[in-house]
């Protein structure tokens, strides 16, 4: 609130300092990932199990799913606008809504499902950049919301897919030994990316998350910005809940688990600013895969869930400080 | 400090909107028997102050740290952490208990406070971290169960009805509002609080020990937060870990309606208390109907999106389409065309 008032850097200074700062940030940030890794790195290495190909496997398959959220709230929070509290509720409503409609058709089920997802998105965008509204509290109550109207449309039941469906057993396969989820969140890393690179709206969107105001002065819709942040990020928490409802078979508000957390450890840990402006989601994805490493390596060595949880609590409460210390150290 | 005074007094006016909120709320309960099925009565008034004293101090909590200016996300950790502390400290002397709980809020407040206010950090990431970690630690104490307590005879003697409407842990509850509220209206520290929520610069500049006040504030909240665990856990004989978001959401609704706004500055804990009693009420009236749980959810997140859309500091601004408007619009209803602003921006 008042911090980025207070450390605005002073006067239109030379872009060199300025450059170099931002190199000296930069450098002792990635210097604190490098160590943190390492630690990750002895972890896995010292857990008896962890470094057998069938583990690698198990941990990419939940990166498959981490992951997707994960780049969904990267871009959330590169336009500046902290993170979503939806993400699991959204994730769960698509898990039971895709399974819902699989009797008539995969291909509308896919499309109701993420259709969902942007509208919910869209109106979520629309509130924080369009009025101004709080991010935490618009997606906390949207999430109350979208459980709701589960709950009334499902009855409080678990929604099951049809008996003897297969048209959706492509999503659990496999192609060479990794899961086919992978290989989408890849593609949707690799597209997404070049899509933020190339695109005004990749462009737009750092601009709105560095300085809305500035990015109003200089005349861009920011409304806009935001809310298709909010819908291409809701679109991928839908998609993310989709494959969970076709990997587990099953659908409910349960399935959502600690998505919502994992999300926003992975985006934090992958070294995207939580003050907007910053990231690319290729971090978002190497936050999500040490997120999933860590999970693994507590799971291995038999930490129960609560332990699993406090450990990303502890890195992300880490990772915030030390960034904000690094910056306040390259600032002085 | 004069200079300020004429926006001191102008919230005067919005500082009587919590209570008329509350009348409405009151006025629409006492009439719900003619609209639908279900009775009101006496016992219904008993469990709006049980549902006060369940949850209202949380609101509370998340209230402070708004009036200042922040949001402190851990409340709803730090809510299920003191009840899990009390109900496993606290067999043998329930006062200890609650002591280990509230101490334990104390630290976790400090940690937060000190971080946000001496890093000049914002409060969300700093309190998602704790939020986290501490879920997880009460995961952990708990096993991932439900815990019991062991002293029934403090769980009757919280429950038992006191002037009928009342019982212990409702007067307990109400007597933590009241003594804030007289904080904040007859000491300097409730002008502080406000004036550090409406500008922590000029705050700053007048002499008001800022770093001080958010770190005692932050240390507060979670300090009530969690004792009304505590209290809880012990007037139900148990503590259970739980990951929903509920007690973020009733909390946020609360101070809201309480006159509380999320750019701070404004707000106080009678406003808050009678933010929590639209709640209970409400609550309690969906009791009353034996609503479906689904409408539950509907209604408290509904009401959030409303409150929060009403609190929204760019809503008048759309709603008079200027700017924010304006950045909506598709470039056909006036202003310069939407081609030309954008190339511009290139």
């Amino acid at each position: 609130m008042s911090a980025h008032a207070a450390t605005a850097p002073t006067g239109p200074g030379p872009v060199r300092t300025r450059s170099s700062r931002e190199t000296a940030i930069r450098a002792t940030y990635y210097g604190a990932i490098a160590l943190f890794a390492a630690l990750i790195i002895y972890g896995a290495v010292s857990t008896h199990g962890f470094l057998t190909m069938t583990n690698v496997r198990a941990v990419l398959s939940s990166v498959a799913f981490v992951g997707m959220v994960a780049v969904g709230t990267a871009l959330i929070m590169i336009s500046g606008n902290l993170f979503s509290l939806a993400v699991g509720a959204t994730a769960a409503a698509a898990a039971m809504i895709f399974l819902a409609l699989l009797p008539h058709g995969i291909v509308l089920a896919f499309a109701v499902t993420l259709l969902m997802g942007v509208v919910v998105g869209a109106i979520q965008g629309f509130l924080v950049g369009g009025i101004g509204a709080n991010t935490i509290i618009v997606t906390i109550g949207a999430a109350g919301l979208i459980q709701g109207v589960a709950l009334w449309a499902s009855h409080g039941a678990t929604v099951l897919p049809p008996k003897g469906d297969t048209s959706f057993a492509w999503l659990n396969g496999h192609i060479f030994t990794f899961a086919v989820p992978i290989y989408i969140l890849f593609g949707t890393v690799v597209v997404l990316d070049q899509f933020l690179r190339r695109s005004r709206f990749g462009r737009q969107l750092k601009l709105v998350g560095e300085n809305v105001e500035a990015a109003r002065a200089a005349g861009i819709r920011t409304a806009w910005v935001v809310i298709g942040a909010f819908c291409i990020a809701s679109f991928l928490f839908a998609f993310a809940g989709l494959e969970l409802g076709a990997f587990n078979e099953s659908g409910s508000l349960l399935i959502e688990g600690t998505q919502t957390y994992d999300a926003i450890a992975a985006a934090v840990v992958g070294g995207i600013a939580i003050t907007g402006g910053r990231g690319s989601v290729w971090q978002a994805l190497g936050g999500a895969i040490l997120i999933a490493m860590i999970s693994d390596i507590l799971l291995l060595r038999g930490y129960s869930e609560g332990i699993q949880i406090l450990v990303k609590g502890v890195v992300v409460f880490a990772v915030v400080v030390l960034a904000r210390l690094n910056r306040m150290r390259a600032e002085s | 400090m004069s200079a300020r005074l004429p926006e001191v007094l102008r919230f005067r006016g919005p500082a009587l909107r919590p209570f008329l909120t509350l009348a409405v709320f009151a006025i629409a309960f006492a009439l719900l028997p003619r609209y639908a099925s279900g009775e009101v009565g006496t016992a219904n008034v008993a469990n709006v102050f049980t549902a006060f004293a369940g949850i209202g101090l949380v609101a509370l909590a998340l209230g402070l740290t708004m009036i200042i200016g922040e949001y402190d996300l851990s409340v709803s950790s730090t809510y299920l952490l003191g009840g899990m502390l009390a109900v496993k400290t606290g067999g043998d002397s329930p006062v200890l208990g609650a002591a280990i709980a509230v101490a334990a809020g104390l630290l976790v407040g400090f940690l937060q406070g000190f971080v946000i206010a001496k890093l000049r950090m914002s409060s969300i990431p700093v309190t998602l971290g704790t939020f986290i970690a501490l879920l997880g630690l009460v995961y952990v104490l708990s096993n991932s169960k439900s815990i019991n307590y062991s002293d029934l005879k403090v769980t009757l003697k919280l429950n038992e009805p006191v002037l009928t409407i009342f019982s212990e842990r409702s007067l307990i509850a109400l007597a933590i509002f009241l003594v804030l509220a007289a904080v904040f209206t007859f000491t300097w520290l409730g002008r502080d609080v406000r004036a550090i929520g409406s500008d922590r610069k000029a705050a700053r500049t007048s002499g008001v020990r800022v770093d001080r006040i958010v770190i005692g504030t932050f240390m507060a909240s979670a300090a009530i937060s969690c004792f009304s665990g505590a209290l809880l856990a012990y007037s139900l004989a148990y503590a259970t870990p739980n990951r929903t978001v509920a007690p973020l959401v009733f909390a946020t609704t609360a101070a809201l309606l309480g006159g509380v706004s999320l750019s701070g500055g404004r707000g106080n804990p009678l406003g808050i208390g009678c933010g929590v009693l639209c709640l209970a009420i409400l609550n309690e009236a969906l009791a009353v109907t034996a609503a479906e749980p689904y409408v539950t959810y509907l209604v408290t997140g509904g009401l959030l999106l409303v409150v929060t859309i009403v609190d929204a500091p760019h809503l008048l601004r759309w709603w008079r389409t200027t700017k924010a408007a304006e950045n909506l619009r598709l470039g056909f209803a006036g202003g310069p065309p939407a081609e030309a602003r954008a190339g511009g921006a290139r």
